[in-house]
């Protein structure tokens, strides 16, 4: 049985938190851990007020930040399996197990909550992005990965001491690229997502750009270029 | 290069070059940051001195006028000084971020701690 710790990272998700943790709790065994990235709701007093395991940081450092402090401390608890779980309650906590199951039975060493492996895209301007960076996937690395941008990954030991050791790293597509490269194997499991309820999304629409221009950059010129011993 | 322009540039260079070890006095500025700065004091001032020269290099690489390559010597200049800064500010922002989940961390271990002593 290998041990798996359930990373939250919340911003300002006051709101959604309470229910996301306790979705985690009551349908799986696993240990999880809150991030607090300094919001300025009462995210961290309905941590306190329910007794969650939460870290709280002084200053607000972004998404990237969060998810390399729940790799820290994967790492120092010697866990096997982290995986990425958005706070905002689009995820369900019932397909975790599916993605623990892919890094055990399949030796993956990455696994992502996809949309798609099953199910068909839909035609949107959301799933154009999806579909432009899975093509730039496909294109660097010859594999095809059906839902790049799902937020729900499970890395194994490896995958997060990468994470510990290189602050570069982003809980985004380019990062997805660079494990290709590094020849880790990624595999992909069927599962569906809510809309949100409460509350913004880490990606706005005036940022979707922003974020696309973002990712064809690093993919194309930075992680495309990694090298596997290197 | 005009003589105007010449008395300018020398009359900036030994401001900046003063100004510069009045901060580090004041302790508002590291030496090894100042350094840049103060020998590209010194290259200007001298550029403005020794104009012949300045003139000379600037025919031989084609520029039309030598003031354009003493224009072209600052903005070079100039560029390299912030690609350094911006190094400079990433690995501040890592410290930072370190720093950050160093105390996080820390205060996560000593509430469990007092939560296993209560």
């Amino acid at each position: 049985m290998q041990k798996v710790l359930i990373i939250i990272p919340a911003y300002n998700e006051a709101l959604n938190i309470k229910k996301t943790v306790e979705d985690v709790i009551k349908n799986t065994k696993y240990d999880y851990i809150v991030i607090n990235d300094c919001s300025k709701d009462d995210t961290k007093k309905v941590c306190e007020e329910n007794n969650f395991n939460f870290l709280s940081l002084p200053i607000n450092y972004g998404l990237t930040s969060g998810v390399q402090l729940g790799m820290k401390y994967a790492k120092k608890n010697g866990y096997d399996i982290a995986i990425q779980f958005d706070g905002d309650g689009q995820h369900e906590a019932k397909y975790l197990k599916d993605l623990v199951k892919e890094i055990e039975k399949n030796k993956s060493d990455i696994a992502i909550g996809s949309r798609f492996v099953t199910e068909k895209k839909p035609v949107t301007m959301r799933m154009l992005g999806s579909n432009i960076i899975t093509g730039t996937i496909k294109l660097t690395t010859g594999k095809t990965i059906k839902d790049p941008t799902s937020g729900m990954r499970a890395y194994n030991k490896e995958a997060i001491d990468m994470f510990v050791n290189n602050a570069s790293l982003t809980p985004e597509p380019d990062t997805i690229v660079y494990m290709l490269k590094k020849k880790m194997k990624v595999g992909e499991v069927q599962v569906e997502m809510k809309d949100r309820e409460f509350g913004e999304s880490y990606l706005k629409p005036i940022k979707a750009i922003e974020y696309m221009i973002n990712m064809f950059f690093s993919i194309v010129f930075i992680r495309a270029l990694t090298r596997k011993n290197k | 290069m005009s003589v105007v322009l010449r008395v300018i540039l020398i009359v900036c260079s030994m401001i900046a070059f003063f100004l510069c070890i009045k901060k580090i006095k004041q302790a508002k500025l590291k030496v090894e940051n100042s350094v840049t700065w103060m020998v590209g004091a010194i290259l200007l001032i001298c550029m403005s001195i020794f104009f012949n020269a300045v003139e000379w290099v600037s025919t031989k690489l084609g520029f039309q006028a030598p003031v354009n390559f003493v224009f072209l010597v600052v903005i070079g200049f100039l560029l390299i000084e912030t690609f350094i800064d911006n190094i400079r500010i990433s690995q501040l922002n890592e410290k930072i971020k370190d720093l950050n989940h160093y105390i996080a961390l820390s205060e996560h271990e000593k509430k469990a701690k007092e939560e296993k002593k209560a």
